[in-house]
Order: C-alpha cells, then structure tokens, then sequence
C-alpha cells in the first residue's frame, strides 16, 4: 500500500523514523544480545533438526536405550523413550517460537483494532468497550485457558493458537487506546477530519503509525510471555500432544522423574529461560530506543504488567 | 519421689528447696506439654503408633451403596464390616473360604434358596448400639432400592430380599441357586446402622451430609475429614474384635512425585502404587522398603470392531481381523515391558491376570514378527502410501487411541506402541483423557483404540462380566463388546461346573479362542510396587486389597517415632 | 471522593455480571457434563438420573436463569466431587490463597519498591546494573519453574524445609499453639519466596521508572534548592508521587498473581483456590469451576477499586 512504498523509500533514503530506530537498536548493547540469541533460535529452529541424524520422534531402542545420560552420540541424552533429547528441542524450538508468534500476532490484531477504535469513538462507546475490556481483563487467563483446554478436549495445536491469542489482547488494546486518545488531538488529524477524510483512512494512515510503537514493544514482551505460558500448559498437562515436541512437553516428560533422568527437564528449561530473557531484553531495549516516554504512568499501561510472563491476562 | 528432709544445714535445706522447685517445675511443665497425659498408655504400650498413607486421591463416596473410588472403599472396609470375609484365595465359589466376621455363623437351607446368618452378639456400631438383623435387612435396601441408584445394585440381583427371623439372625433369600450366591451376600453388602441413616429419604442418601460421618462396627473411626486435605481414622479400642494395633491411620492425597519424596525421606509411611521409576531407590533407603505384588488386573490395547460414531456398522480398521492380528504382531511386548518396568514386570498371557487362580501361561500369543506383520497388511489391501502411513480405498490407517492419565504406565505404553505402530505404516493419535471423560468414552463405545484394564473379581465366572456376549450392556464390563459363541458356551460351562479343576480347563479353552479373535493386544499384568517405611510391621496381605489385615499391623515399641507418641487424644476439631 | 467510590462499584458490579455470563456460558457449554465424572459402576441410567436433579437436561438459557437465582441468594451450587455446596468448598479454600497471595504481594512490594528507588537514585551505578540483570532474569523465569526449582532445592536437595502442604497433617493438631504457628510459617516459606521473587522483579522495575520519572521534576529540583535533606527528599517526596501509579498498578497485577498463584499452589500441593480450580475443572465440576473464576474475578475487581482509592488519597497532584 501507498503508505508501505513510501517508508521503504523513506527507510533508504535513511531518512525514516523506522531507519533512525534501528539504527539505534543496533547500537543499544543488550538489545545486540538479544537480537543475536533469538537470531540463534530461529537458525537454529529451521536447520537444526534437517542437520540432525535422529527423527524428532523416533524412539531408537526401546530397551537398552532409554533415559541414556549425555553422551557423544546424544549430547542431551534421551528420554524414557530413547528418542534424542537435542533433536526434540531442536524441533521443540520450531513448535514453541511459532505457537508463540503465530499467537502474539493474533493478539496485536486483535488488541490494535479493538483499541483503535475505543479510543478514536470516545464517548458511551468507548465507555462500553472499556467496561467489556475490564471484565475479561478481571479474568486470570490461565485459569480460563485451562478451562477450555480440559473441557473441550482435545485441542489441536491450532486451536490453541488462537486460544493463546484470543486471551492476550486485552493489555494491548488499553494501550493503544490510551495512545490514540492522545493521537487523535495532534493537528495533522484534526486537519484530515476537517478535511472530510473517511474514519477508516484516518485509522489506517494517520493514528495507526502513532501507536504502533508500544504495540511492538509489547509484542517482543508478550513472545516470551507465550512461550513460558505453553511451557506452563504443557507441565499441566494440556500442551502439545505427543510426539510432537515442544519445550513444555520435554520438560513436563523430564520432570516427573527429575532424579533418574534430569538432563530431559533441564535443557529444555534452559532453552525456555533463555528465549524469554532474550525477548525481554528486546522488548526493554526497543522502548528505550522507539519512545522513551512511552513510560509516562498517568496514561498508558505500563507493558510489564499486561505482558509480564504467563501470568498476564 | 522420697526426698530425705534430714538434712538440716541451711544451705543444704535451700538447695533441697530449690531442686525441689526445679524438680516440681518441670514436672509441671512436662505434664503440660504433653497433652496426652493419662492416655500415653497407647504411646508406649503394645499398641499405638500412626501410620501416614500417601493416596493417589481423596476419597469421594464413603457411604457403601455409592463407594466406587479406592480411597473410598479402603475408608468404607475399615470402618464397617461384611457379615464374613473372604479367604487370602479369594475362592468365590460357595462358603468354604470365607470366614466369620459380622456373622459368627450362618444355615443354609436345604434347598440353597436361602441363608440364615447368626450376629455376633457381641457386635456394635460406634455409638455403642449393637447390630441387629434389621440393620442388615436396611442395608440391603440401601444398596438395592431402585431410587437410591446405587452402581452396586446390579451385583445383588440375585437376592430377593431380606428378612428378619429374630433380632440376631437375618435371613437372606435367593432367587436361584448359584456357585456364587454366599459371595454376593459377603463380598458385596456391608452393614450400616439404622437408626443412623434410616431416616434419611433413599433419592437423597447419595448427597446427604449425614452418610460423610460414617457409623459402622470396623475397628477404625473416622475422626476428621478435611476435604482434600486429609482423613484420619482412629482405632476403635472398644471394638468387639479387640482394638486395632495402630492408633491412627492418616490419608493425605497427594501427587505420586510428591508422595514418593515423602516415603524416602520418611514423612509418609505408605504408597500404595509407587512410582515405578524410582522404584529403585527403595531398596538403599533408610527409610522405606518396597513390596512388589503381582495384581489380578491386566491391561491391554483394546480394538473397537465397530464404528465409534454410529456405533452399529464396522469398524474400518478394526473390523479385519487380519489387521488386528497384524498389529499385534508389530509390537515387541517383551521390551516396551522393560522399558516401562525395568526387571519388575509381568507380561500378560492373555485376557485374565497370571495371579488368579485360572491364570495360563501356556497358551499361544501372536509372536513378535514385523515382516509377517506388514506381510499380512498388504495381503489384507492396505498398501504403503506418502509419507509412510498405509493407505486401503482412500482411506489412511490411522486411528485414535484413548489413555487415561490417571495411568502413568498406560500413558507410557501408549507413546510405545504409537512409535511401533508407525514402523509397520499405522498412524495412532494419542489422546489423554481424565477418568470421568476415559469412562464415558469407553461406556459409550465411542473410541477407536484404548488402552484399557480388567480387574476380574476373584472368580472364574468374573470373566463373563468381561468377555461373554452376556456382558455386553449396562449390567456387564464388556467394553469391546465382543462376541462369540464358542466363548460363551464355554464359560457358561465354568459357571455350571462345581469342580474347580474342569472349571479351569473350560476356561483355558475359552482364553485361547479369545486370543485367535486377536480383539486386542494384551500388554501386560499390574505389578504393583509398594512403599512402606521400614519400621512398619505388616500382616499379610492380601494382593486385591491392602488394607485388609491393617487393624494387624503395628509398629513396634522401640522403633516409634514422634508421630508414633501422639496417642489416642482426639483432634482439635 | 464519594462519587468516585459509587462511580467504581457500581462499574465493578457491571464487570462482575459480565465475568459470571461469560464463564458460565464457556464452561456450561463444554462436551460432556459433571457427572462424566463418576466411576465405573455408575450406570447410565443413574447418570441420567443426576443429570435431570441438577438440572442439566434443561436448556442453557434456563440454566442461566436459574443459576443467576441462586447466585443471588449467596448459593453457587452444589460441588458434585466434593460433595458439599460450593460456598462451603470456597469458604475453606480462599482464605489459604488470599494468605498466600496477600503476603506475597506485601513482601514483593516492599522489596521491589526500595531496589527501586535505590536503583534509581543510583543510577548507572553497580547496583543498579548488577541488580537490574538479576531483576531480568528472575523476571524471565517462567512461574512452575521458579517454584519447582525451590522446591526441589530447599525440600529435596538440602531437606530443610518441608515439601509441600499447608501444615503438617500429622502432628499439627497435636502441637501446642507456638509449635504450630512455627509448623504454618515453616510450609509457607517457600511457597510465598517463589510467588515474592517473581512478582518483585517486576515491581522493582516499575518503581525504578516510575522514580526516574518523577526525580527530574520541578518541584524536586525545588526542593533541592530549598536545602531540604536528600534522604527527606527522596523517601518523602519523590516517593509519595511515585507511589500513586505503583498502587494502580498492584491493582492490575491482581489477576495475574492469582493466575501465578495457581502454578505455585499445583506444585507445593497449596490447598487455596488455585488447586481447587485446577482439581475441579479436572473433575468436571462445573460449579465449582464457575464460582471458582466468579470469585477470583471479584477479588481482582475490589482490589482494582481499593487502589484507585488509594491512588486519589495519595497523589498529590490528583487530590483537590
């Protein structure tokens, strides 16, 4: 689209916002940490298990080779079903990065629109959509998400998607809409308004941009967010079924026999700690680099709180 | 205390004075502490002690007609009573191996029809009232009154009903002669008050407060019910057969991780089923030492013939008995039995548990043949198509199997048998269900695959519940409904015969055309491994119920510990 | 003041009904029903039974109605697993979580509120750097791991503690009243470290924004210029303006202690509300289930008011 074209030009010309910004982020020294670890992820999501000589599901021997410490020829050692412990958090990288981004994206758009439009409306519009926003945001999310994942189960892997999704709007859209309150009182929207342009044009071109900022912000956080909280449904028992792998499931396979075969629960835990901090450490850094005021209290929601960990609604 | 008041020198006198206030002091002050006070007698006599059981759950029903959970029933038996008790054989088949309990002795009439039992006199129910007939005779009525709805009604329908001869002697009357009928009165009735619970309406005894504070005859009490928490049964030291060897019993549900961590590091005292993977702990700890037990219970994977949606037509994997004798051959029994249990396994010999009393070993299994297993499915039309799974008419060869996850075995078994099932071009989706869910599924015969357990009453004819075409529907277990008429003929044979060695031939005749049918894959038998502290003495167990002989079991004085020292003071409440 | 507080509950109440509406309607129209749930003996016939006393043979909309009847004369159903009315089952229940949750909240405040101001006053300094990544990672550490590694630290590893329960189930009722409030502190050491640690790191680095915010202010540099002594200027001033968002805030982190809570109580066998949710929805019991997500909601939205209240007493620049 026309906006699209114009900032890629913009972004070569070196003139954008967008170029300022991640010239900055590139400098910002955790943010190069984080970057370069989740780049590793995600490398090592997508080749990691073709380099691999073990199937992510294969149980190898049955008899002789289950729950083997770590070895030259299992560097993560297997698992009560002698399947290869590296090569399922290899694959177990693929299943939680995507279940968790494919989720936080859905949760943006959702969030976005919802907010967007609360906050351009005002009024008893707005007043409603808050009051609605309030009552789901009242609701402690794992609570809901166990609920429906027992109920109806089975629930395939895209099912829980957008379960994950669905349930991880509400903090954003308070956000975006507290933004677009502030945005929609710059001139340049009240001149298009004026103007007699169409709402829809003035969400698209002129207040989304605006608020864009804190919702990347908050979808960097609320990434490792997810991939904590399906690790935590996995532990319960409601994650991905087997054999696919995802680090929750490994982990929750490992840690019932933690004393006879630690090294199953431990390296996937690693892995989800680290995933978490890295995007925690981009989510920091991106709002010191994007708005430094995206702190100011008396507006917004602070992000920690809508997207801290798994325990956000 | 004799203190000589001889001495006279000041000094001497103050010290006396001092030491005697000292003396006197901390008498006072042990006094206080210990609350027990006069009832020590149990802390340091011949009984006491208290015994922590780690249970996989809380108990949900203790009022017999509605027991249908394991703590639940472990509760109901040690706190009522049967009028007699089954023998360590657990022989079914008439009188002979049961002996007296509520009931010291028992007529038969000379037409078998009925049976005259004769109450202990000496019998009573917690509260101190003694156990007459009509007790017995509303007990029946609270397990068979069709507004009551009790599950276990349909296990009593052979008595016609109960009448009272005098206050000691209720009499039971049959409606036909059967091996089993003494069985059914022992094994199944157990006798509540009257004057208890009789005035509660029978529609609103299963949710009634009133039955969650049981009254019974056992020799153990329940003195507190914390509802997820814990239950604690104190000996009953006025009972007629004598007071328990035990103090209290204490159940804690907890998760089996947990519970086994308390077993090693002693905060518990007893884990039914342990979980097999540290089983091996056990035998260096301090603590703890396991008891393996073999279990009349045997699981298997389970092959729906029918459709699981409409229930009535074939099923398209399952109803070719080529491809279920296909994938029985696919899977190496022997090492998914290693992976599981280490050395402590039994295999199953097919559809009965090695450890009843019908139990053959010689029969002959599908062995463990990959080729002739994919051999057989291509001969049967299903050909290898993309990505490795089989393909017949379009149709992939691909199934669901159900497992509980209630079983950590079965979950496990499950995961085994998907991986092996791939191998030979079959897809299996594994899906975990909780208990309830498992149950409705499988009552419903709404399922493809299932991995499933059997726990046959102690008798040959307990089989028929299983596998017979009688079985199948509401009165029977058959889940399979599987039928066949050669089957049928032949355990209606066991049931006629009274002679226990024709009994077995018949049904190893029977088991064999069981396992030629091929309807499911036979797994393995429960190997139980239980966890007791060391200091614990146990009576004999019986391996159908642990908790049988427990008002036998002791702890010797010398090895007590804190807990053991508490004494028959009743709870804060 | 008063208009606020009317204006606020009369909105929580608004949210409380839409909370009740939506978890009734998602969990009553599940597969399946409660009574799944009961053994291999039950019949169908005797399920059928249960099912038309309980009234789940009726259509959803009459169930609602019925539900919200009840609901209104304080009963919220019967609890099928457990065999006891719900209220009863909560009643025992929420006060163990509110324990939890309160002291958690309590510690983690008072903890992260003075890293945080000592962070920011010290900006860019080793302590500041050094505590903020410890902050980082504690923060990034998933709820069930947190607590699993406690415990398999503290109660396994080096036995000092005990694992898991609310008191000893033995012996506590058999202590004397000392011996027994040490049993109560004993088993909830660990439980409420695990909630505390997680929850600080996050609040800390809030106050630590929210301080830096306020410390470049004007009236601050004013009160600098007037002589007044550091210490007073920060711990009374700053603070107190800092203060007002961080109590919003804790209203808002209410749903998402609970949620936590949750995690915790699973894995230290906590008996509060978290695990009577998890065991009901495990067991299908609907009402207890509903009540369950009816009451945690509640407790969110009072707090959500209290400290909106608290907020306009505290703020300076809010009070009139």
């Amino acid at each position: 689209m026309c906006f699209m074209s114009r900032s890629i030009r913009e972004f070569v010309n070196n003139e954008s916002a967008t170029a300022i910004a991640i010239a900055r982020l590139v400098r910002h020294r955790s943010a190069r940490w984080g970057l370069a670890v989740i780049a590793v992820l995600v490398i090592a999501a997508i080749v990691g298990p073709l380099l691999s000589s073990y199937s992510c599901i294969e149980q190898l021997d049955i008899a002789h080779l289950n729950n083997a410490p770590p070895s030259w020829s299992h560097p993560f050692g297997t698992d009560q079903y002698s399947r290869d412990v590296l090569t399922r958090v290899l694959c177990g990288a693929r299943v939680s990065l995507a279940v968790a981004t494919l989720a936080v994206l859905l949760s943006m758009t959702l969030g976005t629109a919802y907010g967007l439009v609360a906050g351009y409306a005002g009024g008893r519009l707005d007043n409603a959509m808050m009051r609605v926003l309030d009552a789901f945001l009242s609701i402690p999310r794992v609570l809901l998400l166990i609920a429906v994942l027992t109920l109806w189960h089975p629930v395939p892997l895209a099912g829980l998607i957008i379960l994950l999704g669905t349930t991880g709007w509400f903090g954003v859209s308070r956000l975006v809409r507290a933004e677009t309150l502030t945005a929609k009182q710059i001139d340049y929207v009240a001149a298009a308004r004026a103007l007699g342009a169409s709402d829809v044009r003035i969400l698209w071109r002129h207040l989304l941009p605006n608020v864009i900022s804190p919702v990347i912000v908050s979808a960097t956080l609320a990434v490792g967010n997810v991939i904590a909280l399906e690790a935590g449904l996995s532990y319960l028992g409601l994650g991905a079924k087997e054999p696919t792998a995802s680090w929750g499931s490994i982990f929750f396979d490992g840690i019932e026999l933690f004393a006879g075969n630690w090294w199953v629960a431990l390296f996937p835990g690693i892995a989800i700690v680290v995933t978490v901090l890295a995007f925690n450490v981009l989510g920091d850094a991106l709002r010191d680099v994007l708005d430094p005021r995206q702190l100011h209290l008396a507006r917004a929601l602070p992000e920690e709180v809508t997207t801290k960990k798994s325990l956000s609604s | 205390m004799m203190i000589a008041w001889s001495a006279t020198s000041p000094t001497a006198h103050h010290h006396m004075r001092s030491s005697l206030a000292a003396i006197a002091t901390a008498a006072l002050v042990t006094a206080c502490s210990s609350k027990e006070g006069s009832q020590s007698a149990g802390a340091s006599g011949a009984a006491g002690g208290t015994m922590i059981y780690a249970a996989p759950a809380d108990a949900m029903d203790v009022f017999p007609p509605y027991v249908s959970d394991l703590v639940g029933h472990i509760v109901q038996d040690l706190v009522y009573e049967r009028l007699a008790e089954i023998g360590p054989d657990l022989q079914t088949v008439g009188d002979k191996g049961f002996t007296p309990l509520l009931a010291k002795s028992w007529t038969w009439a000379p037409d078998s029809l009925s049976i005259a039992f004769s109450l202990d006199p000496r019998a009573r129910f917690h509260d101190g009232k003694p156990v007459t007939a009509s007790d017995v005779r509303y007990s029946f009525k609270a397990f068979t009154d069709p507004k009551a709805a009790s599950p276990s009604a349909p296990l009593l329908t052979n008595i016609d009903s109960v009448s009272v001869r005098d206050s000691l002697t209720p009499v039971f009357w049959f409606k036909k002669r059967t091996p089993e009928q003494f069985y059914d009165v022992a094994y199944q009735l157990l006798v509540m008050p009257e004057h208890v619970f009789g005035s509660i309406p029978m529609e609103q005894l299963h949710t009634s407060e009133i039955t969650r504070k049981p009254v019974g005859t056992g020799r153990f009490r329940l003195a507190k019910w914390d509802p997820g928490v814990r239950i604690e049964l104190i000996a009953d030291t006025a009972n007629y057969h004598g007071r328990p060897k035990l103090d209290r019993l204490i159940i804690t549900p907890v998760a089996p991780a947990t519970g086994a961590t308390q077993l090693l590091s002693g905060q518990a005292d007893f884990m039914d089923v342990f979980p097999f993977s540290q089983a091996g702990a056990l035998d260096s700890s301090a603590n703890a030492r396991p008891i393996v037990q073999g279990q009349p219970t045997y699981a298997f994977m389970a092959m729906n013939q029918f459709d699981p949606k409409s229930k009535k037509t074939a099923n398209v994997v399952f109803s070719d008995s080529r491809v279920r004798r296909a994938l029985s051959m696919s899977v190496d029994r022997v090492s998914m039995l290693k992976n599981v249990f280490g050395d402590k396994g039994h295999l199953a010999h097919g559809p009965f548990p090695m450890v009843a009393s019908y139990g053959d070993s010689t029969l002959r299994l599908p062995p463990f043949d990959t080729v002739a297993a994919k051999a057989l499915l291509d001969s049967a039309g299903w050909r290898v198509g993309a990505g490795g799974i089989r393909v017949k008419n379009g149709r992939p060869l691909r199934f669901t199997l159900l497992v509980p996850t209630s079983s950590v075995q079965r979950s496990q078994y499950g995961v085994l048998l998907q991986d092996q099932f791939r191998k030979v071009g079959a897809q299996a989706d594994i899906d975990k269900l909780d208990p309830g869910a498992m149950q409705s599924r499988v009552q419903s015969y709404d399922f493809d695959a299932v991995i499933h357990a059997y726990h046959p009453d102690p008798s040959p004819s307990g089989t028929k519940q299983f596998w017979s075409t009688a079985g199948i529907g509401p009165a029977g277990q058959n889940v399979l409904r599987y039928s066949n008429h050669t089957v049928d003929a032949l355990l209606d044979s066991v049931s006629a015969s009274f002679d226990p060695a024709k009994m077995k031939m018949y049904t190893s005749r029977a088991f064999q055309q069981i396992i030629d049918d091929a309807p499911a894959i036979w797994l393995y038998d429960f190997v139980v491994v239980s966890a007791i502290n060391r200091r614990i003495v146990t009576a004999p167990m019986r391996t159908d119920e642990w908790w049988a002989n427990l008002a036998d079991w002791s702890i010797p004085a010398d090895k007590r510990i804190d807990r053991d020292r508490i004494g028959l003071t009743p709870a804060k409440p | 003041m008063r208009r606020l507080l009317v204006a606020r509950v009369s909105q929580s109440l608004i949210v409380v009904f839409i909370v009740t509406t939506i978890s009734f309607f998602v969990i009553r129209s599940a597969p399946g029903d409660p009574f799944s749930y009961a053994s291999e003996n039950v019949t169908p016939a005797v399920r059928d039974h249960w099912r038309a006393q309980f009234g789940y043979d009726r259509p959803l909309l009459e169930q609602f109605g019925r539900y919200l009847a009840s609901a209104a004369r304080g009963q919220f159903g019967y609890s099928f697993q457990m065999r006891e009315p719900v209220s009863a089952a909560l009643a025992q229940a929420v006060p163990r979580t509110l324990l939890l949750t309160g002291l958690a909240l309590g510690l983690s405040f008072m903890i992260g509120l003075v890293i945080g101001v000592v962070q920011a006053v010290r900006r860019g300094g080793w302590f500041d750097r050094i505590s903020s990544s410890v902050l980082l990672f504690l923060y990034s550490l998933p709820d069930f791991w947190g607590a699993l590694m406690a415990l398999l630290i503290f109660a396994y590893w080096w036995p000092i503690l005990p694992a898991g329960n609310i008191v000893d189930p033995v012996l506590h009722d058999y202590m004397g009243p000392s011996a027994a409030l040490v049993d109560r502190l004993r088993h909830l050491v660990l439980p409420v470290l695990s909630l505390t640690l997680l929850t600080m790191a996050g609040i800390s680095r809030y106050q630590r924004a929210a301080m830096l915010e306020v410390l470049p202010s004007d009236y601050i540099r004013t009160a600098r210029a007037k002589g007044l002594p550091e210490r007073e200027i920060i711990w009374r001033h700053a603070l107190r303006t800092a203060l007002a968002p961080m109590i919003t805030m804790l209203g808002l982190l209410l749903p998402a202690l609970l949620g936590g809570a949750l995690f915790i109580e699973k894995v230290f066998s906590w008996p509060g509300m978290g695990m009577l949710a998890a065991n009901a929805i495990a067991a299908r019991d609907y009402d207890l289930v509903t009540a369950t997500v009816i009451v945690g909601s509640f407790m969110v939205v009072i707090g959500n008011v209290v400290a909106d209240v608290l907020h306009v007493a505290i703020d300076p620049r809010i009070r009139e």
